[in-house]
């Protein structure tokens, strides 16, 4: 439903920005007319694929959040049935508008695949990777063409096996959590097997995707784009197209593992002995539920920085440009990503402390896990002295870049003790490591994301935003998220566990359970302030201001110097790159900003 | 006006590759990713297993012996097929790439009859865990294979018109198959040791 | 890496693979002294003796015929 949703809204999109593109280059530029079902449907423009990308992903971070939604009114009220729309529930799910555990497990395991594998990283590296990178770089398009357009097609096979394993008559969607942890994932009903498709899905698309931006940005970059001259954005992109080629690999191995142990009844993640609603299973055993744990966590911590790299290079891109002065350590920002990239893959079992793996294991763990801080701090440290003396335009981008800052140092700084071992046994398995990540995804990555659209928007639609929609957007949006996953830190140190149906049961979740009503307002008026952002979204672009010039932030990368929005080929002439990415406020110079692209 | 994408047959002057050669290279860096996990996998279960069997007690040596060389055989035939086209001299290439699908299809039927008999005996994926990582990794190793009879095949058949209108980047498609047909070679002569003797 | 380049590699795991596998055989056949053991032992051994006279061979044949490895 929610990928029909996102195709129909994606073909509108492209739409309407091909038709503009169309006028745009009326000027003497005649191209041959395809077909609309090449042009608009199965693109192999990476902007128009770019474009289905991100509006797919849209829908479905909505989804994701709307089943979030869900699962904080049983939080808040345990046992109450859902307002307004509880009767719209069947009776396996929510019989009489009341959230069965089942049920509500099947939210959890889904909000977290959504929001991961279908939300932010098909946004982040599928819609702003694949639009604006071969823009920045100068390129016509991606290297691979058509593996672009099938690698979002697969995305899209994926996403809606994924989204269509809820409507199983048995046991509806995967319930096992994101993680779905064996053996509980093994014994767990029909949506896993489903799940486990989903992902190879996923999985697949992103190595085709992968593929494509590493030999893009090695091959395709303009004359005189040196590596040393690429937008930090391009960097963040590389770095993160060479964890998704080589950190997904291994998840593949380990869904096709727990595949055969789901079908053909093999004991990869099953030990000896294992017994299930109390009779033994009928399995020949021999073998290792850790391994499961070491093989998914292999892809998922490369995967956290997946998540949030490329937010890093959309904020780099917007400071740098509503600071009106250059990038503070540039160089040390490309060193510390590459630096980043290269730990993300040995620090995974930190995410295993409790699973008892050895003090030895623990001690390397921990200590690759401190180390890898030390380059995050520098990417935030740069990033902050870079506003010192600059002269700040507010602007809505500006406004969710600045806030990104401060919030992705909450949700990093209290990982600090999550990545040490005595502190972590206390803490994992808490709200507080929900509170962690989600300080650094949602507040932090999506944020991210969002200034990306508000920026880059005048760019693929030819119209602006409305401004106070979207500052209406922003404040609302900053307190409600702060709302929801502070109280989160406060009820993890209280010991309340994560993933409980009803917290309530015990005397030390009801204790804190003011938090958690406070929380799920929060979240439900994040929900609110997202509706500003989609009338934004879709008023501006059919009545939004018209973009007078191809440059309207007065930025100097080169995605600026195409025509608004930029046609099939993207540049009326070859472009040449001739200085380094961020020269504003040069002294001597008239303008404040000197593109890449003008000599 | 249109910009053309650069590096489709010439090399790229820094990386000395063309396109689909990075493109390739970098999805077998993948793909040893994939069988990296999966031979960990392997070791992890045999470390932790009490009584892990041999594979020669219950595998067939002779038939894995004979695919190993068919193997082999096929990535011979393979870089004839390509070096023929850099000669110039397409029947060859049509002679040695057919021998190449020849023979990777000689492997598949092999493989074919090698899980008929173990299935006969009732050795099944679930029946114990070295028999469950045997068939997976050969499963998805044969998997491989397969893909290689596809894109071998459509290089032979239907895609070699390619070579009357664009020579040399027919060339570098067959080349680029060969990469992969000798990746997908390079891990059954991994595999053929570790499932089979050890 | 060039086909011509990865082909030489290809083949020198695989002679490789034919010596392992004719020394651990000689090493079961001291324990168990079957004849069969024996005989897999000498033909790996063969197998990468060939192996290698391939291999040279196509090293010198490539060069000949001016084959670059683009």
């Amino acid at each position: 439903m929610s990928a029909g949703g996102g195709l129909y809204l994606g073909l509108r999109i492209s739409f309407q920005t091909r038709r503009w593109g169309t006028e745009s280059m009326s000027d003497g530029h005649h191209h041959e007319e395809l077909p609309f079902w090449r042009k608009y449907i199965f693109s192999v423009d990476h902007k128009v694929i770019g474009i289905q990308y991100a509006v797919t992903s849209l829908v479905f971070l909505f989804f994701g959040f709307c089943l979030m939604m869900l699962m904080r009114w049983q939080l808040a009220y345990p046992g109450q049935p859902i307002p307004f729309i509880g009767g719209l529930f069947s009776d396996a799910t929510a019989p009489g508008g009341v959230m069965l555990p089942e049920y509500y497990n099947q939210l959890g395991a889904m909000h977290g695949t959504i929001m991961v594998f279908l939300g932010v990283v098909p946004l982040s590296v599928g819609g702003f990777g694949n639009y604006i990178m071969p823009l920045q770089i100068g390129a016509p398009d991606m290297a691979f063409p058509k593996l672009n357009m099938a690698s979002y097609w697969v995305y899209l096979i994926g996403g809606t096996i994924m989204v269509l394993s809820f409507f199983i008559p048995e046991g509806g969607a995967a319930q096992s959590g994101w993680t779905s942890y064996p053996p509980l994932s093994v014994v767990a009903q029909e949506g896993q097997t489903w799940w486990l498709l989903g992902m190879l899905f996923l999985i697949f698309s992103s190595l085709l995707g992968s593929v494509n931006f590493i030999t893009t940005i090695m091959h395709l970059r303009a004359p005189g784009m040196t590596m040393m001259r690429l937008p930090f954005f391009v960097w963040a992109q590389f770095v993160t197209s060479f964890l998704l080629l080589l950190a997904f690999p291994p998840l593949q191995a380990a869904a096709t593992l727990q595949f055969m142990d789901r079908v053909f009844a093999t004991s990869f993640f099953l030990p000896t002995g294992l017994v299930v609603g109390g009779a033994p299973a009928a399995i020949s055993g021999g073998g290792n539920p850790l391994l499961w744990q070491h093989l998914f966590w292999f892809l998922a911590h490369p995967e956290v920085y997946v998540l949030i790299l490329p937010a890093f290079g959309i904020i780099t891109e917007i400071i740098a440009n509503n600071t009106r002065k250059p990038l503070w350590g540039y160089k040390s920002m490309v060193y510390a990503i590459c630096f980043l990239g290269f730990m993300s893959f040995v620090v995974w079992a930190h995410h295993m402390f409790m699973t008892g793996m050895g003090n030895f294991m623990s001690m390397f763990f921990q200590t690759t896990t401190m180390i890898i801080s030390i380059p995050s701090v520098i990417l935030l440290t740069a990033l902050l002295i870079s506003l010192w003396g600059g002269a700040i335009r507010f602007t809505v981008p500006m406004l969710f870049a600045l806030a990104f800052l401060p919030m992705f140092g909450i949700g990093g700084l209290t990982g600090l003790p999550l990545g040490l071992a005595s502190p972590d046994i206390h803490l994992h398995d808490t709200y507080y490591v929900i509170g962690h990540f989600h300080y650094v995804v949602a507040p932090g990555t999506l944020f991210a994301l969002f200034a990306g659209i508000y920026y880059w928007f005048p760019k693929a639609v030819g119209r602006h935003t409305n401004v106070w929609l979207g500052r209406i957007h922003f404040y609302g949006s900053f307190v409600c998220a702060n709302l929801v996953f502070m109280p989160m830190f406060f009820q993890g140190m209280a010991g309340t566990s994560r993933r409980l149906y009803d917290q309530t049961f015990y005397t030390h979740g009801a204790a804190v359970q003011d938090l958690t009503i406070l929380s799920s307002f929060g979240a439900w008026g994040l929900g609110f302030f997202q509706l500003f952002f989609i009338v934004n979204f879709f008023v501006s672009m059919f009545a939004g201001k018209k973009v007078e010039s191809d440059n309207p932030w007065d930025a100097t990368t080169l995605e600026w110097a195409t025509p608004t929005p930029p046609p099939h080929g993207n540049f009326l002439a070859p472009p040449k790159c001739y200085r380094g990415p961020y020269e504003y406020s040069v002294p001597g110079m008239s303008a404040d900003f000197q593109p890449q692209g003008e000599v | 006006m249109s910009m053309e994408i650069r590096y489709i047959e010439e090399a790229h002057p820094e990386t000395g590759l063309n396109n689909s050669k990075l493109g390739i290279w970098l999805f077998l860096a993948s793909e040893v990713m994939l069988f990296g996990a999966l031979f960990s996998s392997y070791i992890i279960l045999r470390v932790g297993s009490a009584d892990w069997p041999r594979g020669a007690e219950i595998l067939s040596i002779p038939m894995a012996t004979f695919n190993t060389f068919a193997l082999i055989a096929s990535s011979v035939t393979m870089v004839m097929s390509w070096a023929s086209l850099k000669l110039n001299d397409f029947g060859k290439f049509r002679l040695y790439m057919g021998l190449t699908i020849l023979l990777a299809f000689l492997f598949l039927v092999v493989k074919y009859f090698e899980y008929t008999a173990k299935f006969s005996h009732g050795l099944y994926p679930s029946t114990n865990t070295f028999l469950a990582i045997y068939f997976t990794i050969t499963g998805l190793h044969g998997i491989h294979i397969l893909a290689g009879i596809i894109v071998n095949g459509y290089l032979w058949g239907p895609g070699s018109t390619l070579w009357t209108t664009k020579p040399e980047m027919f060339t570098n498609r067959v080349e680029a198959a060969g990469l992969y047909w000798h990746f997908v070679d390079l891990v059954w002569i991994f595999l053929f040791p570790v499932l089979y003797l050890l | 890496m060039s086909l011509k380049a990865f082909h030489i590699f290809f083949i020198a795991i695989a002679t490789l693979m034919c010596f392992g596998i004719a020394v651990w055989q000689v090493v079961a056949y001291s324990a168990t002294g079957s004849m069969a053991q024996l005989g897999q032992a000498l033909g790996s051994a063969i197998a990468g003796i060939g192996l290698i006279f391939y291999g040279v061979s196509f090293v010198r044949k490539t060069k000949a015929l001016h084959l670059s490895d683009i």
